[in-house]
């Protein structure tokens, strides 16, 4: 999984930012430390990304990538 | 819109215009910003570079070009190429008299472009009549070089009085030339104000693009014409002035304003030749004080959740206040009208 190549994630106070140029459309998410930009960029597994994150969490980042997905933030990742 | 997060304060723009030049080999009546001679002390080429790397350190996603003519600056390929190196998405607003066939395939390498050719009409005479002889066929040509690659492309209209009755059929333009249609709100700023009462569309003509634009759900506003659009269209953008908050304007010396509608003296924010962008965005006084502007004077309106009392930048131009509301929001174009409805029956 990617970030759709109109879209554009970062850092603030609050957690994460992304961005949609072709609205363009923000969200707003409260992860707080959870998750970094860096987690959505790489062409690494999600199963690999999950990995690292603290089992309690993995749900909660589960349900984040859905509704991501869901609102075209992001897209599948060609096999190839 | 989570209003509450922009009041937190973001640590960079989301976006920004940035007006590379004020040339421009146009002279269109509406022009925001007067465009024709480049400005005195125009940011240089290694200026230009130098903001394109602190946008991207700052991590600003897109930049909107504008200008003038962004086509006018000789190095204007070269500032948009380094702006897509980094990843930085643009956009530029142009009036695609200078695109050839050439520059589009130069431009189409890029996947990070979207462009707006700007036309203000839906027929020869409506366009070239803001625009100048000969510009309606010039822009229709470079829309078509633009669609027929993958660059997202756009015809941007400013909505007045001449083309209000067009929008519909510049939509069907639009749709037929294979791409898509952004309408933008009339101004009266720099020539805008100079042909303010001759161009500013009526309340009832506001009013019925509203009705129109609620209906049409893939024309794109995006400049604070959430003070006119209807509820349902608010999920599809924002709904408050963005203005140093999730966004902000570098004119073309370097100076920095809250946004491209109100370049004077007055709204500079700092000036790229003696802060860095950085240092701008986060003291500036301007910035803050439109950080905290509130428009009490609507809060009692029932449109206020949707429009947050609407463009600044109006209210600055028509009342000197930017505190006072939109005096062209929707709640007011539906009061004038009655009023006037009122006055036509005592007479």
């Amino acid at each position: 999984m990617q970030l759709h190549p109109a879209c554009r994630v970062r850092q603030e106070g609050f957690g994460l930012l992304f961005y949609d140029s072709r609205g363009p459309r923000l969200l707003f998410v409260e992860t707080g430390d959870l998750l970094t930009p860096e987690f959505f960029s790489g062409d690494e597994p999600v199963d690999n990304r999950l990995a690292r994150i603290a089992p309690a969490s993995r749900a909660r980042v589960l349900g984040l990538l859905a509704k991501l997905s869901e609102k075209g933030y992001l897209r599948e990742q060609q096999i190839c | 819109m989570s209003n509450r997060y922009v009041e937190m304060g973001l640590k960079a723009p989301v976006n920004l215009t940035w007006e590379v030049s004020l040339a421009c080999n146009l002279r269109c009546s509406h022009c925001l910003s007067s465009s024709g001679e480049p400005a005195h002390g125009e940011l240089s080429r290694e200026e230009a570079l130098d903001l394109v790397e602190q946008l991207h350190r700052n991590q600003v996603f897109q930049v909107n070009f504008g200008g003038g003519e962004p086509f006018m600056r000789p190095d204007f390929e070269e500032i948009l190429d380094a702006c897509h190196q980094r990843g930085i998405m643009t956009c530029i607003s142009t009036n695609g008299t200078l695109l050839d066939e050439a520059r589009v395939a130069r431009l189409a390498k890029s996947r990070l472009v979207a462009i707006q050719v700007s036309m203000d009409g839906a027929t020869r005479e409506t366009c070239d009549a803001i625009r100048g002889r000969g510009v309606y066929d010039k822009a229709i040509e470079a829309i078509r070089l633009l669609a027929a690659t993958r660059i997202p492309t756009s015809i941007n209209t400013v909505l007045t009085t001449q083309n209000a009755g067009e929008i519909p059929a510049m939509y069907e333009m639009a749709k037929s030339l294979g791409v898509s249609l952004r309408v933008s709100r009339f101004r009266p700023s720099g020539r805008g104000a100079d042909n303010w009462e001759e161009l500013r569309p009526t309340p009832a003509q506001l009013l019925a693009f509203s009705d129109w634009l609620a209906k049409s759900g893939d024309v794109r506003t995006g400049d604070s014409f959430f003070s006119l659009t209807s509820q349902e269209r608010q999920g599809l953008g924002l709904n408050l002035c963005g203005a140093a908050k999730l966004t902000c304007c570098v004119g073309p010396t370097g100076n920095m304003y809250p946004c491209a509608f109100l370049q004077t003296d007055r709204f500079k924010a700092g000036s790229l030749r003696e802060q860095s962008f950085k240092e701008i965005w986060d003291e500036s006084e301007i910035y803050e004080s439109f950080r905290n502007l509130r428009i009490h004077s609507c809060e009692e309106c029932t449109r206020f959740d949707q429009c947050h009392g609407g463009c600044p930048a109006v209210a600055w131009h028509l009342k000197n206040d930017i505190s006072g509301g939109d005096p062209e929001c929707l709640e007011r174009c539906v009061t004038s009208i009655a009023d006037a409805n009122r006055a036509a029956k005592a007479a």
